[in-house]
């Protein structure tokens, strides 16, 4: 375990204003507001046992206590994240940590490190259960996928309200030649906690590293992805579906580096906002001098179902390079009258038939979800928030 | 079973409809003929319950409740159904879902037990037949990637599935060609029956070389300008619409 000297270490580390380019659209207020002005100070409370509610065939992994629920396949290893493990996974050049960063490793109380070793196939997916805490908790993770290893890893970030808490955690993923990650990340916090996500991730030739990310719950909930394209060949996909009602505020911030040439990356996120909920979402593609034949695309559709729901758009091009295929697009609309009163006449009551438009809306990322039991929970989860009666 | 009066209908504080009066009974079959932006389509979408349209004055009872009171899906539940002029896309939703969602929300309705999965089916597929619509549409998403035809007989074909006891087929004839629209023309008549009245809505006689009517009426500028049988339809294709709107302007 490492050692929670925070409040030294957070001394430098104001906490991010609107002013700051980065922060514009998220205050981190209200979390000052819920656990207090020393909030990092907040002893964090043991995970209240709630399974997660995915029941899926897997090697289950709990987060909070760096344990598996059986022995490890062969070529798996999991042990307890160590201060020197920044070594294996830092990407040059040396920081500036950005905010995100600095508050995971300043607050740090655990976390685990698992390693695959190359040429691993699974045949199970590896579930990592963060169930939430009160108080505030860190976690540092490291996941190293071997050469011409192929993993699924599903990340469940769950838990349910017995007060407020945050969650604060960096997760270091490498990718080695031609490994293959499929990255499931479900937040599913409860309304009073507060979650600050950081993923970096660095990729070697010819990997592919393809992140779902379902953001559904948290009063707020921030998620940082950096992903640098190392070598060529290196394929990234983004795809994100956020579901937000209440007041619930979700931002994603994406950074995809294509540092070498001849990579390829995607990203799609929809989101959908109802009642006061914000979203904000920001994909930044940065291609480097050297990164010949980049292919990058990104779009983003935006479904506000209530005329107080908000959302923050913004795609961020820095091209250094002309031999590229950067495409973007973002859209932010309405569920369709038309759509309504067809599905009305034919004798779907309105409430169900703008659930259904609504999960119509989903559909084109649902359908990226290869493990049938978990395209299932998402999209339960996606019901069980929609409006009933409008 | 349906009985319209004194309607007056405004659309963005424009009148369209200017005191229609229409009663159609079950097992008829009526024709509602008139130039572009005479008001039938309006009409039709009134029955249905769209949205955007303001009655000013004059009622619309239908099996003695009044319509205007009920909200779309209510309409469906009682028995009304509006084929669209254009049928929406509807990306994500799965046409097969959509018809099952409608049967069983309206057999609740009626407190019968909801179809099961296997019953749907095979009623959905006899369905099919009638408009000789592919089978492999049924597991698309609403009219999307359908061609204008297609479109036109998935409506149909939804009315077949829902076997409505007051049809509006709003200008389903339009954009059909010939074989298309014989395909179309075929299977409403294989929806007639005593206890179904069907309004069909167009401005071409083509449909009714098909399909008899029982009532041709002719509407122009927001009002019924005359009333008669099929033979009305045959005067209104070898003269046109101008000896009406004469009289009417004379008048």
């Amino acid at each position: 375990m490492l050692t929670n000297n925070a409040p030294q270490q957070l001394t430098g580390i104001a906490l991010p204003s609107l002013q700051d380019e980065d922060w514009k659209y998220t205050s981190l207020s209200p979390l000052v507001a819920a656990l207090g002005a020393a909030w990092w100070q907040q002893r964090a409370g043991t995970p209240v046992a709630t399974p997660s509610e995915l029941t899926l065939d897997s090697i289950r992994i709990n987060a909070a206590t760096a344990s598996c629920d059986r022995a490890l396949p062969d070529g798996v290893t999991l042990r307890p994240w160590r201060e020197s493990d920044h070594g294996l996974f830092d990407l040059p050049p040396a920081p500036p940590l950005p905010y995100s960063a600095k508050l995971a490793r300043a607050l740090a109380d655990g976390g685990i490190c698992l390693c695959i070793a190359d040429g691993v196939e699974l045949e199970q997916p590896i579930l990592i259960t963060h169930p939430e805490a009160t108080g505030s908790s860190a976690r540092l993770h490291g996941i190293h996928i071997g050469a011409g290893t192929n993993a699924t890893l599903i990340d469940h970030f769950h838990g349910v309200a017995t007060g407020a808490g945050v969650g604060t955690s960096l997760c270091q993923i490498r990718l080695q030649a031609n490994a293959a990650l499929d990255h499931y990340r479900i937040q599913q916090n409860s309304a009073s906690h507060f979650h600050l996500g950081r993923i970096e991730i660095g990729q070697h030739r010819d990997s592919r590293y393809r992140l779902f990310a379902a953001e559904l719950g948290s009063a707020l909930s921030r998620l940082d992805l950096v992903t640098t394209l190392l070598e060529q060949g290196a394929e990234c996909t983004l795809n994100g579906l956020m579901v937000l009602a209440g007041r619930q505020h979700a931002d994603h911030h994406l950074h995809i580096n294509h540092a070498a040439p001849h990579c390829r990356s995607r990203v799609h996120y929809r989101t959908v906002a109802d009642d006061r909920a914000r979203v904000v979402f920001n994909g930044a593609v940065r291609v480097a001098k050297g990164a010949n034949g980049t292919d990058s695309a990104q779009t983003n559709a935006n479904l506000l179902l209530s005329k107080r729901a908000q959302v923050d758009t913004k795609p961020e091009l820095e091209i250094y390079n002309d031999d590229v295929k950067c495409a973007h697009g973002a859209t932010v609309g309405q569920l369709d009258a038309e759509q309504l009163f067809y599905l009305q006449s034919r004798g779907i009551a309105k409430a169900e038939a703008r659930q259904l438009l609504t999960i119509a809306f989903a559909e084109a990322l649902l359908d990226t979800v290869a493990i049938p039991e978990l395209r299932k929970v998402i999209e339960q989860a996606i019901m069980a928030k929609l409006p009933h009666g409008a | 079973m349906i009985k319209i009066e004194n309607l007056h209908v405004e659309v963005d504080g424009k009148a369209i409809l200017k005191g229609i009066n229409l009663t159609i009974n079950a097992g008829e079959v009526h024709a509602i003929m008139g130039p572009n932006g005479s008001g039938k389509s309006t009409l039709s979408n009134v029955i249905a319950g769209r949205n955007g349209y303001t009655v000013t004055q004059g009622s619309i009872r239908y099996f003695d409740q009044d319509l205007l009171e009920m909200k779309p899906e209510e309409r469906a539940w009682a028995g009304i159904f509006l084929a669209f002029q254009y049928p929406v896309e509807i990306p994500g939703v799965n046409n097969t879902y959509l018809l099952k969602a409608g049967v069983n929300a309206r057999r609740r309705q009626q407190g019968l037990e909801e179809l099961d999965a296997m019953d749907f089916m095979q009623m959905v597929q006899e369905k099919a037949r009638l408009v000789e619509l592919d089978p492999a549409f049924l597991s698309r998403s609403v009219n999307v990637g359908f061609s204008g035809g297609e479109k036109k007989r998935n409506e149909i074909f939804q009315m077949a599935v829902l076997e409505p006891k007051l049809a509006l087929l709003d200008e389903t004839d339009s954009g059909l060609d010939i074989d298309a629209l014989r395909i179309v023309a075929g299977g409403i008549n294989k929806l007639r029956n005593p206890e179904r009245a069907i309004v069909m809505i167009t401005h071409y006689q083509r449909l009714l070389d098909y399909i008899t009517p029982d009532f041709v009426h002719v509407l122009a500028n927001g009002e019924i300008l005359t009333s008669g049988d099929a033979k009305l339809a045959h005067k209104l294709e070898k003269e046109g619409y101008d000896w009406l709107l004469e009289k009417d302007t004379a008048a």
